[in-house]
């Protein structure tokens, strides 16, 4: 048994044996009230890393989600009174045009995804600084829970975010195994020059990861101020890097091919056990941004695929 | 006769290509002139709108306002010429400044006591991270944009844990004249800054190692084949690049003279920004430094002229996002690219 064979086995077994860690050393974790509410809790984290699982999955990366989501929560919180429910159809669109941008600007004008993402970001924090006259905004209580308090109620003491989480992966695991999109995904990720000269338009392909990463941002956004009944444009700030440890950690590698949502769904959950184990020791909150840094540099260095990188730059 | 006619083309075709040739100066040249060309028809603009722009003291606000950014873009250029990126200017300058400033403080507070070895301290230290962030990248064999984007966020954390949340205070005149200061309008800070440059510019054509990240960015492959040890250049790069950013972090720490955790917010996307839009390719192997300082005056133009003919400042991470594609795409020779990740 080689390092190899059990690498696919990795974030489960990682998982496992933090929680048992955890559990073992608090007797409070392993409650299920307490589970719940870590996992609730991470629902909008997790709806993020789920779209940029897609932009990892073909290789690419997405540093504008967390801009995205900052965006929409002052898009939210503006348009709530005017629109109502509509809103949050404005905030998918939004995430999803913002996101073909990014698409665009990588695949037809041969930018490099980290540099158009980064700059696709500073235009979505223009944006969002424009619309929030620079100020924090906040929802009217009323409204938000009339229009969006089911988001945040709870189902047979089940939290309803959950359900959202879990009706988000099951359609980006239908997208991702089900359909011809998800096939070329995989294509495009597991080789690039092979997908072009099977005649597969991976252009396009490209694109709409950009634009489910962007939409998917949009509405981990949404929920976020809807859970915080508000918006301003660095409210979401802090997103970022967990999100993309999240994925990584999960086993799909910054080289892009294998891994997938369900992967990222475990990555997520590594990644509140981590942060809720840190809060028990009492590792302040602002630290945990080391943490995760070096959690980082770990899951890449284990995952990436050296095979694929003819150089490293 | 069928010959003859298409001798007749192929000069036709030379004879075109010729006149073409002289009246479009080619790209290569367009590509090296245009960010100057950019810079001036900004200063020309904004002093068309608002004649007060064109002021001396208007330009040492924006040379103040260059001066640690042109640090970070010289550090990030040599990394980029290399075909690398380096991601990680924000931590390390926000470790830079924090620990400067706390032994600068405890040391005697003023540059007149022995509280001066905190400088070099701080240049060693900016060494040692932009090491670390090599060694990381080189060893581990992680792409330089994920390592460094890694360790930056390990840095702001470290500097936070400096801190622990508190700002530190550099109240001492003497080091506080870097920026107060003034010698012909400009303040001492702004002539340190060029005089970094020339270092730079010297490290660059002059030394070995310049040389080398030239050789690594135009081809890592053939460079390796020639014998150099590219890893070695590489490592050294990023410690190179580390010093200049402790030297952003003192001029940062002398301009507002504070230190803190944000210390270096916002210096990524500016620093980055800057070297692209002022011409260095991000394949690496073209431009250097000299491009570094005309894409930080660009931005800060920007910036300043913004303000000064009253646009809303929010407007400029937009501006700049759109300026850097912009430029990306003009420095792209479309030919040599298959597919981008």
């Amino acid at each position: 048994m080689t390092f190899e064979t059990i690498k696919p086995h990795l974030p489960w077994i990682t998982l496992l044996a933090l929680v048992a860690v955890v559990g073992v050393m608090n007797d409070n974790f392993l409650r299920p009230a307490n589970l719940l509410g870590m996992a609730a809790e991470i629902v909008p984290l997790f709806i993020m890393a789920l779209g940029l699982t897609f932009v990892i999955y073909i290789g690419s990366i997405d540093l504008s989600a967390q801009s995205m989501a900052n965006m929409i929560t002052v898009i939210a919180s503006v348009y709530l009174v005017t629109l109502g429910p509509w809103v949050a159809l404005l905030c998918a669109v939004a995430g999803f045009g913002l996101g073909m941008l990014s698409g665009y600007v990588t695949t037809r004008l041969l930018v490099p995804s980290f540099i158009s993402t980064l700059a696709v970001g500073g235009v979505a924090f223009s944006l969002a600084q424009w619309l929030s006259g620079q100020r924090a905004l906040y929802m009217d209580a009323a409204q938000r829970n009339e229009t969006f308090g089911w988001m945040i109620g709870t189902t047979a003491s089940i939290p309803n975010e959950l359900l959202i989480a879990l009706a988000l992966l099951l359609i980006a695991l239908f997208v991702e195994r089900r359909t011809t999109l998800g096939r070329a995904l995989k294509a495009v990720g597991a080789g690039e020059l092979a997908a072009t000269a099977s005649g597969l338009n991976v252009a396009r392909v490209k694109m709409l990861a950009f634009a489910i990463s962007g939409m998917l941002a949009a509405l981990a956004g949404l929920l976020f101020a809807v859970k915080l009944s508000g918006g301003a444009p660095t409210i979401a700030n802090g997103f970022l890097l967990p999100a993309i440890v999240a994925v990584l950690v999960g086993g799909t590698p910054l080289t892009g091919g294998v891994g997938g949502v369900v992967n990222t769904a475990i990555g997520v959950l590594i990644v509140a056990v981590i942060r809720s184990s840190m809060v028990y020791f009492g590792i302040d909150a602002t630290q945990q941004q080391m943490v995760f840094g070096l959690v980082l540099i770990a899951a890449i260095a284990l995952t990436i695929d050296r095979a694929k990188l003819r150089t490293v730059k | 006769m069928s010959t003859s006619a298409s001798d007749t083309a192929a000069q036709g075709r030379v004879a075109m290509q010729q006149t073409r040739a002289f009246r479009r100066p080619s790209r290569e040249t367009l590509i090296r002139w245009a960010p100057l060309l950019v810079l001036i028809a900004l200063v020309v603009v904004f002093t068309a709108i608002n004649p007060a722009f064109l002021s001396l003291r208007n330009f040492g606000r924006i040379a103040i306002a260059s001066t640690p950014a042109l640090m970070v873009a010289i550090g990030v250029t040599f990394i980029i010429v290399m075909g690398s990126i380096d991601l990680s200017m924000e931590g390390t300058i926000a470790v830079c400044a924090c620990v400067f400033a706390y032994f600068f403080l405890s040391w005697g507070g003023t540059l007149l006591s022995t509280a001066w070895v905190a400088i070099p301290l701080t240049l060693l230290l900016g060494a040692v991270l932009g090491l670390l962030n090599g060694l990381v990248h080189v060893l581990l064999r992680i792409p330089s944009f994920m390592a460094s984007l890694a360790m930056g966020f390990v840095g702001i954390g470290l500097a936070i844990l400096i801190t622990r949340g508190e700002k530190f205070l550099i109240e001492d005149e003497v080091f506080r004249g870097l920026v107060t200061y003034r010698v012909l309008g400009f303040p001492i800070m702004v002539y340190l800054a060029l005089a970094a440059l020339v270092v730079a510019w010297f490290i660059q054509s002059y030394t070995r190692l310049g040389r080398n990240f030239y050789a690594v960015g135009g081809g890592e492959e053939l460079a390796h084949a020639s014998g150099l040890d590219v890893r070695r250049v590489r490592v050294m790069g990023f410690m190179l690049a580390g010093v200049f950013y402790a030297l952003a972090a003192l001029f940062a720490v002398g301009r507002l003279g504070v230190a803190e955790s944000v210390s270096g917010a916002n210096f990524m996307f500016v620093s980055i920004t800057s070297v692209v839009v002022g011409g260095v390719a991000l394949w690496g192997g073209i431009g250097g430094v000299w491009n570094a300082l005309v894409g930080v005056l660009i931005v800060n133009v920007i910036n300043n002229g913004m303000v000064v003919i009253g646009l809303p400042d929010f407007l400029q991470d937009g501006v700049l996002g759109f300026l850097v594609i912009v430029a990306v795409v003009l420095s792209t020779d479309r030919r040599s690219v298959s597919f981008v990740k």
